[in-house]
């Protein structure tokens, strides 16, 4: 059932680990308000046993132009799906051209050699399958992925290799999706959470291409077919990329098939631009967009975290999971179960083949901005400073080791996993060595960690909200920049 | 005579073709009523559970608009053996996760764990069931999370106050006519009372569907299920709400202010017959052929060939009561709100005049059959509908045979709900504006 039009369903949480030591101060300034303190009596039964699996690997074979294929049989429906990973991504946009990347992901639909719009739009429906295309800011991915029920294989296959190998970029179809483009650039400056996302890659990452989170009205006006072409003659190249397919497919007639669809496909040289040095993380500061009809403040904290390779990976993910990783974790147990200031508190972090951030965000009623940032910091110097419990680490292992149980029901989350190997060059018995590193974080590990990570002499916090209501509050914690949501600088 | 009969005979075999994996599931109540259906699924080693109950927005009174979902965070503040957000605790620190759901006509709550974590996902929806433990501090705090979603989610958003302003627009009964949000100041009015009150009418056995699908095995379960919920007390069937729809007698409109969109929105809704009968799968029939995919009338038309919308999309809904066909567009920056609006309106012409074509039923069904397909991957989604179906419609296996439905309507049928239907009379339209004088002006 599609539940989208609408906000017809409401949930207790956003999205979706523990402690409870902190004092709630009283909420909104003197009001006294009893305290709503998290409670562990300790009676509900628990297997101590966690259910070790090991994830399904896929079978790999490189076809003659490059093309890299992992074919993942998974059985339980009848379907199956593809993703094709192309090796260069946003991270290449030229300077003056964000967002070639995704234009060009986007028009590959538009018009091939073989069909208009339309008919790619008709074929596609007529079989109920699926086929999008989409190069992710912060990455350097262009991501083609196509899937339906396996007795459409052919079809899907076909459908995908006409707009991976023959694309046209129309020019009348271009000048449509400009249009639409303008419009969708205009909308998003209405959303909170979009203005604090612009502002905050952009104090993080300065003329580093991770800056960027969306197109802008010049580089769409700007952006040309032929520039799109260009991009994808040298980029969308079989040695450049990684093929994945998932599903109710057999190893020995999917090979033959994706040979038919993109055996063709020509091998060319690849110049991957190097990419330009990221910058050093700047002193710590706070910026707000002013928001003027606001009635929550969201706040965005972090810093430059880490590549995808890099051995604190693991470490970061426990420490992170202790500090945010879900409803179980210390700042939605402290920001919304005790003081009641939020819908929800997370941290996260996303690596790749740059350092990629470390993010903690909530959004909070204006009242109680000062309450929230608070209440945030004290939770940054805390894991920095204090060492976890080993009950608490104990917990956040066991956690991160029993979840790969749910892993094994989806067959994309199994396929994005042996992709994000190929693509990072990661070992390829890293998902087999995984739980044993999860297993040697320490305590120390985890202070070491967060100290490292959680820098606080260089944490960049943006603040979307009603500047008039919080600008003083935010010059308490530390040097104040002023945008409007049109991202001028006015203050 | 001949002709038609043959071509009758070939859509009868294709008919036969298009097939959905059938569930298999068992069915029974203790002796509490408490609905227990349990699908195994051998595919990988997890479960979901999901028990729902027989209570949405559609229960609540004036003055308590909010509380059905207000009390659905409750549920997570502890239980006799169970402290406060202990819950949350123990779910993700075995590697599971968990939520709970509130919709106009049914509440639930649902966990997804490995396998080996069956006990614990029943000792921890028994306790709660049997025993939910209320206090001031936990439900003032809870009140603040709700508002906090409330903000975030409409008061914070473009367009937030439109989505609500629409129902309560086109609703004249109570039950469907307020949000499941609720306002601010009946949040603020609500008592531990009312809490414990609500507990009691709605929040037993008899007024709940236990789901279990996943890697168990379905004997050992029920035992299970029996040990932990088979003590609870049944309660007196709580009162059935009425959700009868009073006529209408003319199209409804209104305009709103809108001081955080940068772009007008329209938002149209048509009174539709309740969810499960063959006029409303005859409209999510419509909805589907109207906005599913790019090859859709609207997204072809209005978004791509006349260039009036950025968006525009179609849902009928399938409530218990009668429910409600929404249009929703935004123009593109430039174009008059009355242009595209009527632009939406020849399009819904053009279906009750001209029908649509054996081949938009046959796309319309291939995507329902892959929806219906795909949706099947996940233990927890399947576990859901059940408890959903069942609940509303009093029929776990709709699961098996939703698509049957969808696959029975016809192309004349699609013609005749359009022409019933979305009528005028039967019409409610907001207009939602970007209030800032720069951006409106630009807009229009």
């Amino acid at each position: 059932m599609k539940r989208t039009l609408l906000v017809l369903v409401i949930t207790v949480l956003m999205f979706g680990t523990c402690n409870t030591t902190l004092l709630a101060q009283g909420m909104e300034g003197s009001k006294s308000v009893p305290l709503s303190k998290v409670v562990r009596l300790n009676r509900a039964p628990v297997n101590k046993q966690i259910l070790r699996v090991k994830l399904p690997r896929p079978r790999e074979v490189k076809l003659d132009n490059g093309l890299d294929v992992l074919v993942l049989e998974r059985h339980k429906l009848p379907t199956v799906a593809f993703m094709l990973w192309v090796k260069t991504g946003a991270l290449e946009d030229p300077r003056d051209i964000p967002g070639l990347a995704k234009f060009t992901a986007d028009m590959l639909r538009e018009g091939t050699t073989h069909r208009s719009s339309a008919q790619l739009a008709k074929d596609v429906d007529d079989i109920g399958a699926s086929l999008g295309a989409s190069a992710s800011f912060g990455r350097n991915v262009s991501s083609v992925t196509a899937s339906g029920l396996v007795e459409n294989t052919d079809r899907i296959l076909e459908l995908m290799s006409d707009v991976v190998l023959n694309p046209t970029f129309p020019q009348d179809e271009l000048a449509k999706y400009k249009k639409r483009q303008l419009a969708s650039l205009q909308q998003m400056r209405s959303q909170p959470s979009f203005l604090a996302r612009e502002r905050f890659y952009s104090v993080l990452y300065g003329d580093f291409p991770a800056s960027e989170v969306a197109a802008t009205p010049a580089s769409v006006n700007k952006v040309t077919r032929e520039d799109m072409a260009k991009f994808h003659d040298e980029y969308y190249v079989p040695n450049n990329a990684i093929l994945g397919v998932v599903g109710d497919v057999q190893y020995d007639s999917i090979v033959p098939l994706i040979k038919k669809y993109f055996g063709g496909w020509k091998r060319q040289a690849v110049s991957n631009g190097k990419l330009p040095p990221v910058p050093k993380p700047a002193k710590a500061k706070v910026v707000l967009v002013d928001r003027p009809d606001s009635v929550q403040t969201n706040i965005m904290a972090g810093d430059q975290a880490l590549r995808r390779n890099d051995p604190d990976y693991i470490p970061l993910v426990v420490t992170n999971h202790i500090l945010g990783g879900g409803p179980a974790a210390r700042l939605f147990l402290d920001l919304r179960e005790e003081k009641g200031y939020t819908y929800g508190a997370y941290s996260y972090f996303r690596s790749d083949v740059y350092p990629g951030p470390w993010i903690a965000s909530t959004e909070v009623r204006t009242a109680v901005t000062d309450g929230s940032m608070k209440a945030l910091m004290d939770e940054f110097k805390k894991i920095r400073t204090e060492d976890v419990p080993e009950k608490e680490l104990d917990e956040a292992r066991r956690a991160i080791v029993a979840s790969f149980a749910l892993s094994l029901e989806q067959p994309s989350t199994l396929l994005h996993a042996w992709l994000t190997v190929d693509y990072y060059k990661l070992p390829q018995d890293y998902w087999d060595q995984y739980p044993e590193e999860v297993a040697k974080v320490t305590p120390q590990v985890v202070q070491e960690t967060a100290k490292k990570y959680i820098d606080l002499d260089h944490l960049q916090v943006v603040c979307v909200g009603d500047g008039k209501q919080i600008k003083d509050v935010l010059k308490k914690y530390g040097p104040l920049e002023v945008y409007d949501t049109n991202g001028n600088k006015v203050d | 005579m001949l002709l038609a009969s043959v071509l009758l005979l070939a859509q009868a075999l294709a008919a036969a073709e298009l097939r959905v994996p059938h569930l298999n599931f068992s069915d029974q109540r203790l002796e509490n009523g408490l609905r227990v259906i349990i699908a195994p699924d051998h595919s990988a080693p997890v479960f979901a559970i999901s028990v729902t109950y027989n209570v949405g927005s559609h229960s609540e009174r004036p003055g308590r608009t909010g509380f059905a979902h207000l009390f659905e965070h409750m549920m997570f503040q502890g239980s006799k053996n169970v402290g406060k957000g202990e819950h949350m605790i123990l779910i993700e620190n075995n590697g599971g996760n968990m939520n709970g759901t509130t919709s106009e006509d049914r509440t639930n709550y649902f966990e997804m764990l490995p396998k080996n974590q069956l006990d614990l996902a029943l000792f921890l929806e028994s306790d709660r069931m049997r025993s939910l433990a209320v206090n001031q501090a936990n439900l003032d705090n809870q009140r603040n999370a709700v508002q906090e979603e409330r903000r975030l989610g409409i008061d914070n958003q473009p367009y937030g106050k439109a989505y609500l302003e629409i129902d309560n627009l086109a609703y004249d009964n109570f039950a469907y006519k307020h949000s499941i949000i609720g306002s601010m100041a009946d949040l603020n009015a609500a008592t531990v009372a009312d809490v414990q009150n609500f507990f009691r009418i709605y929040y037993a056995p008899n007024n709940a569907v236990l789901t279990l699908v996943g890697d168990l095995d379905p004997t050992e379960a029920l035992e299970k299920v029996k040990k932990y919920f088979g003590d609870i007390p049944s309660q007196p069937a709580p009162p059935k709400p009425d959700l009868t729809e009073p006529e209408h007698y003319g199209e409804r409109r209104e305009t709103m202010m809108d001081p955080l969109a940068r772009l007008p929105m329209i938002l149209m809704a048509f009174h539709t017959p309740p969810g499960n009968t063959a006029d409303n799968y005859a409209l999510q029939v419509l909805a589907n052929i109207l906005s599913t995919g790019e090859s859709s009338r609207l997204y072809q038309h209005l978004v791509k060939d006349k260039q009036l919308a950025t968006s525009v999309d179609t849902q009928a809904d399938m409530r218990t009561g009668d429910s409600l066909f929404y249009v929703v567009a935004v123009p593109r920056p430039g174009v008059k709100v009355a242009d595209l609006e009527n632009a939406i309106e020849e399009e819904i012409a053009a279906v009750k005049k001209d029908g649509v074509t054996e081949a938009e039923m046959q796309k319309a069904r291939a995507q329902f059959r892959r929806g219906q397909i795909q949706a099947r991957q996940s233990d927890l989604y399947t576990a859901m509908r059940i408890g959903e179906y069942t609940v509303k419609f009093n029929d776990p296996d709709l699961i098996n045979t939703i698509f049957d439905k969808f696959n029975a309507v016809t192309a004349v049928q699609v013609k005749d709900v359009a022409n019933k239907y979305l009528i005028a009379r039967q019409q409610a339209v907001v207009i939602d504006l970007p209030a800032k004088k720069e951006t409106a002006a630009a807009s229009r």
